[in-house]
């Protein structure tokens, strides 16, 4: 019963999905809409419409502003999924507690002290790059996702040289759901804040008089983004680590 | 006559041949070397010395500018790296029981 729903269920999706792509233009093809109007506005228009000189960040936050949300909601739900999974399976009987109490469960090994003094000598510097990465990126190539995945790699590479209990305190417990949540966060605030200034949520002001807002609300999603997405690959190194 | 940027251009063409080089001999030892550890030790020269030399090529022959120093901070970067990469590997690699490849045990690589 349950399978045979389960299959109705996905017929039932992919039929429209399928009439869909049956319909798209032909793979490549010059005269396809996608071509002819809205990849010419964003090139020809985009820097001053979007507010970036990037036009990646001008699309992505920008005019496609309302597909980010979604897309940064999927990385929140994908945490908390995971979460759901980790969390579950840690509390099954006989998990690793008792088994590293008994003493079946090698110590790790020692960090290597090479590894542990580069890795310090350039945590500065890469969080300098990271935090560079996500605010210039309406000029050049990068963003709050980029940035976010460099910080997310810093927090797990000084947690591994560290141990878990020094880097934990960049996590308080109480900032922690603010951080997992930053990029969904932002998103709602800029939106609100866009609704107030324009009437669309998520618009951006138009206006030359009002570009430092514009850039403002950009630098707000980048930098919610960036600190969502380290916030979430390092909850779930830390939640894996603890398996 | 010889001029600056003669000098300058025989610099970066000398330093990029060489890292080239480098890098030709890193990837011909990365493919026939027998074992983990003997391929780590070649790849990761080619990262340190090729790369390291071929930035120092490219700094040579910008000059001095703004530009120039991001290629020394990169070319740092990666004497750092990728050295500490292959220790951490070829580290890795002994503590979990990887036995080194000896010639006398008679295996072909």
């Amino acid at each position: 019963m349950k399978k045979a729903f389960v299959a109705a269920l996905l017929i039932i999706t992919a039929i429209p999905l399928l009439i869909g792509v049956a319909a798209l233009p032909p793979h490549g093809e010059t005269t396809a809409p996608v071509h002819t109007h809205i990849s010419a506005r964003y090139l020809m228009r985009g820097a001053e419409e979007a507010g970036a000189d990037n036009i990646v960040t001008g699309v992505l936050l920008n005019y496609r502003g309302l597909d980010t949300a979604g897309e940064v909601t999927v990385i929140f739900t994908a945490l908390v999924a995971g979460l759901a999974v980790l969390i579950t399976r840690r509390k099954e009987p006989g998990a690793k507690a008792d088994s590293a109490a008994r003493g079946d469960v090698p110590a790790p090994p020692p960090v290597s002290p090479v590894v542990s003094f580069v890795v310090q000598l350039l945590a500065p510097f890469i969080a300098l790059f990271a935090v560079y990465v996500i605010l210039n990126g309406h000029v050049t190539p990068g963003g709050g996702f980029q940035g976010g995945a460099i910080l997310g790699a810093l927090f797990i590479a000084l947690t591994i040289v560290l141990g878990e209990g020094r880097t934990r305190s960049l996590m308080p417990r109480l900032a922690l759901p603010w951080m997992q949540g930053a990029a969904l966060i932002s998103f709602v605030v800029v939106g609100v804040l866009g609704a107030g200034l324009t009437g669309y949520f998520l618009g951006f002001p138009a206006e030359a008089s009002l570009h430092l807002v514009r850039e403002l609300m950009m630098l707000v999603l980048e930098a919610g983004i960036g600190l969502g997405g380290a916030a979430i690959f390092a909850t779930l190194f830390l939640q894996m680590e603890a398996e | 006559m010889i001029s600056t940027a003669d000098i300058r251009d025989a610099t970066t063409v000398v330093l990029a041949a060489f890292g080239a080089l480098f890098f030709l001999v890193g990837t011909i030892g990365l493919l026939r070397l027998p074992d983990f550890y003997a391929r780590t030790h070649a790849a990761t020269k080619c990262d340190t010395v090729g790369a390291g030399s071929l930035l120092i090529a490219l700094a040579v022959f910008n000059g001095l500018d703004a530009s120039t120093g991001k290629i020394i901070a990169l070319a740092g970067l990666v004497l750092l790296s990728s050295p500490t990469t292959g220790h951490a590997l070829a580290r890795a690699a002994h503590r979990t029981g990887l036995a080194p490849w000896h010639a006398e045990k008679g295996r072909t690589p």
